[in-house]
C-alpha cells in the first residue's frame, strides 16, 4: 500500500549558525576570542611592561594604539583583557545557567519549593545590578572573583525562571503524556522527554547572557570593582582611559570597539539561534 | 454573470516549482462554489489571492478579475476598497478570528466606519441588524457581549456578521465550520444557504468535507497540488466524476449505514469495567466545580471495539483518560484488567500500564520532536525492560513494518514524517506490547480523508493482527460507525444511548443520537 501523503521538509539543528546574522555573530565573537587565546603570541609587549620614555604616545608604528599613563602598550593590554573577560564570562555564565537551572527544575516538582524559590528569585531581581556589585565587593572585596560572583547571582533568576516556564509547559505536551500511558516512571520521563525538550529556549538566552556580561566586567572594572590593577580588563583599560582621552584618543578607542563588538556579536548569535528555533 | 473570474493564476515561492498551477475557475452571482481539496493542494492560497492576501514571498500570475476589477498586481488603496465591501473572508477558527477584549458591538461597528462615513448610533443599529440577520436570538442585548459570552456556533455567526458588514458581493469562507461539532455546522451552512437565497451573496467555500460540499455547494471544482482536476455540477460530480482522484476522494469518505457484515467474537474476560463513575473538577477562584462524568457504566469486553461519540464537552475524551487512569475517578469503580485503578501504588499502576496505549488526535504532538521514530516506537519496550539494545531496534523495524512502513524510517525524526506517517508512528509504539486495551482518541480528525482512509484499514488489519480492544472516541459518526461494534454515545458527562453500532445508527432511538445522525452532512453514495 502506498502512503499518499508527502513528507515535511527537514533542517538541521545549527543551521541558525551557519547562515544570516547568526553567522556574522560567530565570526565576530570568534575573531576576538581567537585574538584573546593567543594573546601571548599576538601581544607586541607584556601587558605589564613599563617602556621608558613611552609616555601616552599617539597610536605609531611601534604602538599601534598608543601607551598609556604608565608607560604600557595599549594594544597588548587590550588583547589580554580580552582573556580576562572571556574567562570570567564563559565560566561564570555556564555556572550560573546550571544552578539556575536545578533551582527552576527542582521548583516544578513541589509548589513548597516553587513558592520559595520564586521569592529568592524576586529578592535577587529587586537588587538592580549596580547595587548587587557594590554591595559585594563591599562584603568579599573587589576582584575577578568577585564579578564572577554578581554574573552568577544576575544570572540565577533569568535561567531558573526560564527553565521553570519551559518545564511546565512541556509537560503538558501529549508525548509526555503518552510515555506516562505507556507506564514510565517520573524520572524516566524527565529525563528523556522533559529536560532535553525544555532546555531548546536555552541557546539564545546563554548568548544573551554572555553578552551581559561581558558588560557587567567592563561595569564594574570601570568604576574600580572589579578586576584589580595592575591586571589589564577591558572595563579597567576605558577606566584609565577617561582622564588622559585628550593626549591619546585611541587608548579609550581599542577597549571601547571590542566592548561593542563583543556584545554586538553575541546578540546576533542569539538572534540567529532564535531566528531558527522558531522556523 | 460572473462575478468573479480566476484565469491561469499560477503561484510560486521564489524559484521553485509552483504550488498553484494555471488554476481557472469562475463563480456566478448567486453562485455556491465549492473549492475542494486536501491539504497541500492550494486551494487556500488561490481563495486569498482574491484579497491579496498571500503570505510574503509568493508571487502571483494569471488574472482574477472581481466584476471588472483586476486584483492581480492591484494596489493597496484598489485591495483596500475591495476587501469587505465587495469580497469578504469568514475564517475557520471564530475564537481567533474575533478579538476577545473587545464587544462584539464594537468589532462590528469597527468594520462599519471602515467602509465609510457612519455616525455611533446608526453604526450600533446596523451592528444588531446584521447580529438579527445572521439568527443571533435577542441581539439587541448581545451586541454589549464579549466574545468568550458566546458558543462556538454563535461566535461563527458573529464572524459571519463581520464579513457582511460591507454587503459584499462575494464570500470567500474558508472551511468555516471545521472547527464546530455537526449540529452546530449543520445550523452554519444552513445559514450560509438562507444568505444566499435573501441577499443573492455568491459563496465561494473551501473544504476538504465532502458531505458539506453536498450539502451547500451548486458546483465543485476539485483542485489536487495545485492544479484543477475537474469542474462538475454537485450532483453530477458524486454520480460520476470524471477524474480518478475523484473517485478515490469519494470512496475514502466514510458513510454511515453502510452494509457491513462484520462481527467480531466477543471474548469473555472484561478488559474495563466502569461502575457509577463520576468525574468532578472542583470549582477554584469562586468558580462553580464542573461535572465532566457523571454515573456512567461502561464495559468493554477482550478484542471488542466501542465507539464514544459526542459533541465537545460531552466528556468522551475524559472518559478515555480515566479508563487509563489518567484522570481519576471522583466516585465510582474503575477496573482494568482486573485491578481496581486508583487503590493501586504508582509502581502498580505502571506495571499495569504495560497492557493498555493511547493514541493521540494530534500525532504531531504526541511524538517528542527531538527523539527519533525508532526511540519513540521503543520507548515501550525499554521502560518495561521487555528487550535492550539490538534487540529494541530489530523489534522497532518490525513494527514499523507492521504498520506498513519502511524500516528505514527508524532513524527519522517526527518533522520528516507527514501526518499520516506519523500517525502510524504512534500506532507502532501504542501496539509495541500488544496491548489489551488500545484507548484511541480522535486518532484521524488530524488527517486528511484519503489518509484517513488508508489509517482505519491499516486499523482494521492491525486489530485482526494484535486482538486488542479499542475504546475509539470520535466526534465522526461515520468513522466509529465503520470501526466500532458497539456505540456509546455521549451528551454532557452521562451516557444517552447505547448498543451495536449498527443498531444505534440505523435505528437510533435516543432524541439526541437522532439530531447528530440528521445532521451529520453526508456524501451521497456514488452509483455503480
Amino acid at each position: 500500500m502506498t502512503v499518499l501523503d508527502e513528507p515535511v521538509r527537514t533542517r538541521t539543528r545549527w543551521s541558525g549558525l551557519t547562515s544570516g546574522q547568526g553567522l556574522v555573530g560567530v565570526i565576530i565573537v570568534g575573531v576576538i576570542a581567537l585574538a584573546g587565546i593567543f594573546a601571548p603570541l599576538l601581544a607586541p609587549y607584556d601587558p605589564l611592561e613599563q617602556i621608558s620614555g613611552a609616555n601616552l604616545l599617539a597610536p605609531n608604528a611601534d604602538h599601534w594604539l598608543g601607551t598609556d599613563q604608565v608607560n604600557r602598550d595599549v594594544l597588548s593590554r587590550v588583547l589580554y583583557g580580552i582573556r580576562i573577560d572571556l574567562e570570567i564570562a564563559f565560566v561564570a555564565v555556564p555556572i550560573g545557567a546550571i544552578i539556575g537551572g536545578l533551582v527552576g527544575l527542582v521548583s516544578t516538582l513541589h509548589p513548597a519549593a516553587d513558592t520559595a524559590a520564586q521569592r529568592i528569585f524576586d529578592v535577587v531581581l529587586a537588587f538592580p545590578a549596580l547595587i548587587l556589585a557594590i554591595t559585594l565587593a563591599a562584603i568579599i572585596g573587589p576582584g575577578a572573583f568577585t564579578v564572577g560572583v554578581v554574573i552568577v547571582l544576575a544570572e540565577l533568576p533569568i535561567f531558573g525562571r526560564l527553565i521553570r516556564t519551559s518545564v511546565l509547559k512541556v509537560r503538558e505536551q501529549p508525548y509526555v503524556e503518552a510515555a506516562e500511558v505507556i507506564g514510565a516512571g517520573k524520572l524516566f520521563v524527565l529525563r528523556t522527554h522533559v529536560l532535553p525538550n525544555s532546555l531548546e529556549p536555552i541557546g539564545v538566552q546563554v548568548a544573551l547572557s554572555l553578552s551581559l556580561a561581558v558588560f557587567v566586567e567592563s561595569a564594574m572594572s570601570f568604576i574600580g570593582i572589579g578586576v584589580r590593577p595592575p591586571e589589564p580588563s577591558l572595563g579597567s583599560i576605558i577606566s584609565d582611559s577617561i582622564p588622559n582621552l585628550d593626549i591619546n584618543a585611541a587608548f579609550a578607542v581599542g577597549p571601547l570597539v571590542v566592548v561593542a563588538l563583543l556584545v554586538l556579536g553575541f546578540l546576533l548569535i542569539a538572534q540567529g539561534i532564535g531566528r531558527e528555533r522558531r522556523s | 454573470m460572473t462575478l468573479l473570474k480566476i484565469e491561469d493564476l499560477t503561484i510560486a515561492f521564489g524559484t521553485a516549482a509552483p504550488v498553484v498551477d494555471g488554476v481557472s475557475i469562475g463563480v456566478d452571482d448567486g453562485e455556491i462554489v465549492a473549492l475542494v481539496g486536501e491539504s497541500g493542494s492550494g486551494k487556500s492560497l488561490t481563495a486569498r489571492t482574491i484579497l491579496g492576501l498571500l503570505p510574503d514571498g509568493a508571487d502571483a500570475t494569471g488574472s482574477v478579475t472581481l466584476g471588472d476589477t483586476q486584483l492581480i498586481g492591484a494596489n493597496e488603496a484598489l485591495l483596500g476598497s475591495v476587501r469587505g465591501v465587495r469580497a469578504a473572508m469568514i475564517f475557520q477558527e471564530p475564537q481567533t478570528a474575533l478579538n476577545p477584549v473587545q464587544k462584539i458591538g464594537w468589532q462590528i461597528t469597527q468594520a462599519l466606519q471602515a467602509h465609510g462615513r457612519i455616525s455611533k448610533s446608526e453604526a450600533r443599529s446596523r451592528a444588531i441588524e446584521l447580529l438579527e440577520l445572521v439568527e443571533i436570538p435577542d441581539a439587541a442585548s448581545r451586541v454589549d457581549w464579549y466574545p468568550h459570552q458566546l458558543s462556538g456556533g454563535q461566535k461563527q455567526r458573529v464572524v459571519i456578521a463581520l464579513a457582511l458588514s460591507g454587503e459584499p458581493d462575494l464570500l470567500i469562507a474558508d472551511e468555516p465550520t471545521t472547527a464546530l461539532d455537526v449540529t452546530v455546522q449543520a445550523e452554519i451552512l444552513d445559514l450560509l444557504q438562507r444568505l444566499r437565497k435573501t441577499r443573492g451573496t455568491a459563496i465561494l467555500l473551501i473544504t476538504h468535507n465532502m458531505g458539506v460540499v453536498a450539502e451547500i455547494a451548486d458546483s465543485v471544482v476539485v483542485m489536487r497540488e495545485g492544479r484543477v482536476l475537474e469542474r462538475q455540477p454537485v450532483d453530477r460530480l458524486f454520480s460520476d466524476p470524471s477524474h480518478q482522484y475523484t473517485r478515490d476522494l469519494l470512496d475514502a469518505v466514510p458513510r454511515l449505514h453502510e452494509v457491513r457484515d462484520r462481527l467480531h467474537e466477543k471474548g469473555s474476560t472484561e478488559v474495563l469495567r466502569l461502575s457509577d463513575v463520576s468525574v468532578v473538577y472542583p470549582g477554584r477562584f469562586g468558580a462553580a466545580s464542573f461535572t465532566a462524568i457523571e454515573g456512567v457504566d461502561l464495559t468493554l469486553s477482550a478484542g471488542e471495539v466501542v465507539g464514544l461519540v459526542g459533541e465537545s464537552g460531552s466528556g468522551k475524551t475524559t472518559l478515555g483518560r480515566l479508563a487509563l487512569g489518567l484522570v481519576p475517578a471522583t466516585t465510582g469503580r474503575v477496573e482494568l484488567l482486573g485491578a481496581t485503578v486508583g487503590h493501586l501504588r504508582a509502581s502498580e499502576l505502571r506495571a499495569l500500564r504495560r497492557g493498555v496505549a493511547l493514541v493521540h488526535q494530534d500525532p504531531a504532538a504526541s511524538l517528542d520532536p527531538r527523539r527519533s521514530v525508532g526511540q519513540s516506537i521503543g520507548e515501550p519496550l525499554v521502560v518495561h525492560k521487555v528487550a535492550t539494545g539490538a534487540e529494541v531496534r530489530s523489534r522497532t523495524k518490525q513494527l514499523l513494518e507492521s504498520v506498513r512502513l519502511p524500516a528505514d524510517f527508524v532513524d527519522r525524526r517526527p518533522s520528516e514524517l507527514s501526518g499520516g506517517q506519523r500517525q502510524r508512528v504512534a500506532l507502532a509504539r501504542a501496539l509495541a506490547l500488544s496491548p489489551k486495551l488500545l484507548v484511541a482518541d480522535e486518532p484521524t480528525s488530524a488527517l486528511d480523508v484519503s489518509v484517513q482512509a488508508h489509517v482505519l484499514e491499516l486499523f482494521a488489519e492491525l486489530r485482526e493482527e494484535f486482538g486488542f480492544a479499542c475504546l475509539f472516541v470520535s466526534h465522526d459518526l461515520a468513522v466509529v460507525d465503520s470501526v466500532a461494534d458497539r456505540v456509546v454515545v455521549l451528551r454532557r458527562g452521562t451516557v444517552v444511548e447505547e448498543g451495536r453500532a449498527a443498531e444505534v445508527f440505523r435505528n437510533p432511538h435516543h432524541e439526541y443520537t437522532r439530531h447528530l445522525i440528521e445532521s451529520a452532512p453526508a456524501a451521497p453514495v456514488r452509483a455503480g
